[in-house]
């Protein structure tokens, strides 16, 4: 029996800024080695400590095919988050994890892949586009939709630019308010549906960012002709202890750390409480 | 082992419980300020109590305390250093009313499923319950509507009966066996008769309930698939304070948070009793509630004690039925007034 709780003291190797309010944290082990190495899937989430402030949940923002380190975008939000935010290189963390059922990536190959985020939802998705584009044989066609409020909300600014320039990937950025420098899209998410072609048999739909966008880019999909179990989101609830005990996620008798975070609306359909 | 029941006789009980303080610590029902009655360390032997009405907290806390230290961290000048903190002390539960054995059967069972819960088990394995069988309901308790009473069928390591002149002591398991094996003169095998006169004060307990009973099964099957109206949980919300009384007198409640406390320079990972009926509780950093509201709380806490899902899981209802809601409501949002509401479709005001 290992202790559920105890954490793994993890070291930050990089801290990078991504917009004003939020960074991303790249962690390793401190005792890497000794099969100490972090065993995960797109989509699976861990309890990251800050030592004195407790500890919280967070998606993986990083790929399993670079297993080597580990990453979380983290947006500068609450107690623990604050307190995240003023550690640098070199100092620890604990760790607990990883947490949940992640994305199938077996199921995804072959497939086309539509990945549709909003604002600080892209990170859970970027695991799962790093993972398929390391990969990029084993899957059909990419398609990234991303949006955020302003330009400066965008995150992974490298990577976007990287992305649209890639000839595999067909990628569309747009914002709900411009500023001066901005050049592209301006306006909601759904609104990028109209710069591509859909193919809703072939393709799996993944879509993370905040409610209220989840709600529309949903109901665009349905009219456009996804099926139920064809959209995959992964769900957000204030995980607490990571293995089904606590009852903080609870949604009926599902629990969201254990059963998900990653469910498709079918499965979602049949969340009751 | 195979269950064996003694005889003990009552003047007896003194000089048994007297061995068992010498063994490890004893929590009992003994006299707390003023009219109370609490679980806790007795001074001696005599202090423990016999006759009582059960206390206001259940002995839950033994096995689940209040802040339960999880993990020791600290920092050693060069970095940090995690080690788990365990509570092995083995401890004996005397005179834990059926409900209350029947309340700790329970967590360990939700303990024990995967990933099971050291920390917890560890504690919870060295515990030795004695219980105390209920020869007449409590004014409040519904026990016999859960099966937890008032006599038990399992659920406990030692169960005793007044009999009258003497005390039917059923062993039921290896733990029960060292608290009897301990001072092997003081009992005798029972004889047919008091076994009898076990059955017989059992049959005329059940016979004794008073009004306050609780019908689950109508309300399971309404709660199970979602057919308790919104205006109906937004009604019973009404009466709610929410103030927890009724999550952390529970003896079934468990939901907690984890917390790191600073203590000698360092800190201490604790879990935490915490209450469903808080807005906090599902509170996200973002601010975003999944139940921001009282109404979608009540169905909550209603939907992980009564419905079928859940007994599916823990092969019981998340009650025990000993009425501890019924008298910490600030409200009256208790078991029975929910159910009650639940089944008839109405909230009696």
């Amino acid at each position: 029996m290992n202790n559920v709780y105890l954490p793994t003291v993890a070291q930050l190797v990089n801290v990078c800024d991504e917009t004003p309010d939020t960074k991303t944290f790249t962690l390793r082990f401190r005792e890497q080695g000794n099969g100490n190495h972090f065993h995960f899937l797109p989509g699976q989430f861990f309890e990251l400590s800050v030592f004195g402030y407790g500890e919280a949940p967070f998606c993986i923002a990083s790929s399993p095919t670079r297993p080597d380190t580990f990453e979380a975008t983290v947006r500068r939000t609450g107690q623990l988050t604050d307190a995240l935010h003023r550690l640098g290189n070199g100092e620890e963390v604990g760790v607990r994890g990883p947490f949940g059922n992640g994305f199938d990536v077996e199921a995804a190959r072959g497939k086309d892949l539509l990945f549709v985020a909003g604002g600080i939802g892209l990170p859970p998705l970027r695991s799962l586009i790093w993972n398929v584009l390391d990969e990029r044989e084993k899957f059909g066609k990419v398609t990234i939709l991303y949006g955020a409020r302003t330009p400066t909300d965008l995150v992974y600014q490298q990577e976007l630019q990287e992305w649209a320039k890639r000839p595999d990937v067909e990628f569309h950025v747009t914002v709900d308010v411009a500023d001066a420098s901005w050049k592209g899209n301006v306006g909601v998410v759904p609104i990028l549906f109209e710069k591509t072609t859909l193919h809703p048999e072939s393709t799996l739909a993944y879509v993370c960012g905040p409610p209220v966008m989840i709600r529309f880019v949903v109901r665009d999909l349905f009219v456009r002709g996804f099926k139920d179990e064809a959209v995959i989101s992964t769900l957000e609830r204030m995980m607490q202890c990571g293995i089904g005990k606590c009852n903080h996620c609870a949604i009926g008798h599902r629990y969201v750390c254990r059963d998900g975070p990653v469910f498709n609306y079918s499965q979602i359909k049949e969340l009751i409480e | 082992m195979q269950p064996i029941t003694l005889t003990l006789q009552k003047r007896d009980g003194t000089q048994w419980l007297e061995k068992l303080l010498s063994l490890g610590e004893v929590i009992a029902p003994v006299h707390g300020s003023g009219e109370d009655v609490i679980f806790s360390t007795p001074a001696c032997a005599d202090a423990v109590l016999w006759d009582f009405v059960n206390p206001l907290h259940p002995p839950k806390r033994i096995v689940l305390p209040q802040t339960d230290p999880l993990v020791k961290i600290k920092h050693n000048g060069q970095g940090h250093e995690v080690e788990p903190i365990y509570d092995d002390a083995p401890r004996i539960l005397f005179n834990a009313r059926s409900c209350d054995a029947k309340g700790i059967a329970f967590l360990t069972r939700m303990h024990e499923m995967e990933p099971a819960d050291e920390s917890y088990l560890r504690r919870a394995l060295r515990l030795t319950v004695i219980s105390l069988a209920c020869t007449a309901p409590c004014p409040l308790g519904f026990c016999v509507c859960t099966n937890s009473g008032p006599f038990l069928s399992d659920g406990y390591d030692v169960q005793l009966t007044d009999l009258g002149e003497n005390y039917l002591v059923e062993v039921a398991s290896q733990k029960g066996h060292a608290t009897v094996s301990c001072a092997p003169n003081l009992f005798r095998p029972a004889t047919e008769s008091e076994i009898a006169q076990r059955k017989r004060l059992e049959a005329e307990a059940k016979n004794h309930f008073g009004e306050e009973t609780c019908h689950f099964a109508s309300a399971m099957r309404r709660v199970s698939t979602g057919r308790v109206s919104d205006a109906l949980w937004q009604r019973i919300s009404d009466w709610c304070l929410e103030c927890g009384a009724c999550n952390f007198v529970c003896p079934t409640c468990y939901c907690f948070s984890v917390k790191d406390l600073g203590r000698n320079g360092g800190w201490v990972r604790c879990r935490m009793w915490d209450s469903c009926q808080y807005s906090a509780f599902t509170l996200e950093a973002s601010g975003h509630n999944p139940r921001p509201e009282r109404k979608e709380r009540m169905k909550r806490r209603f939907f992980h004690k009564v419905s079928a899902q859940y007994y599916q899981r823990d092969a019981m209802v998340g009650c025990v039925g000993c009425g501890r809601c019924i008298k910490a409501c600030l409200g009256t949002t208790s078991m029975p007034a929910v159910v009650s509401a639940i089944r008839k479709g109405k909230w009696n005001e």
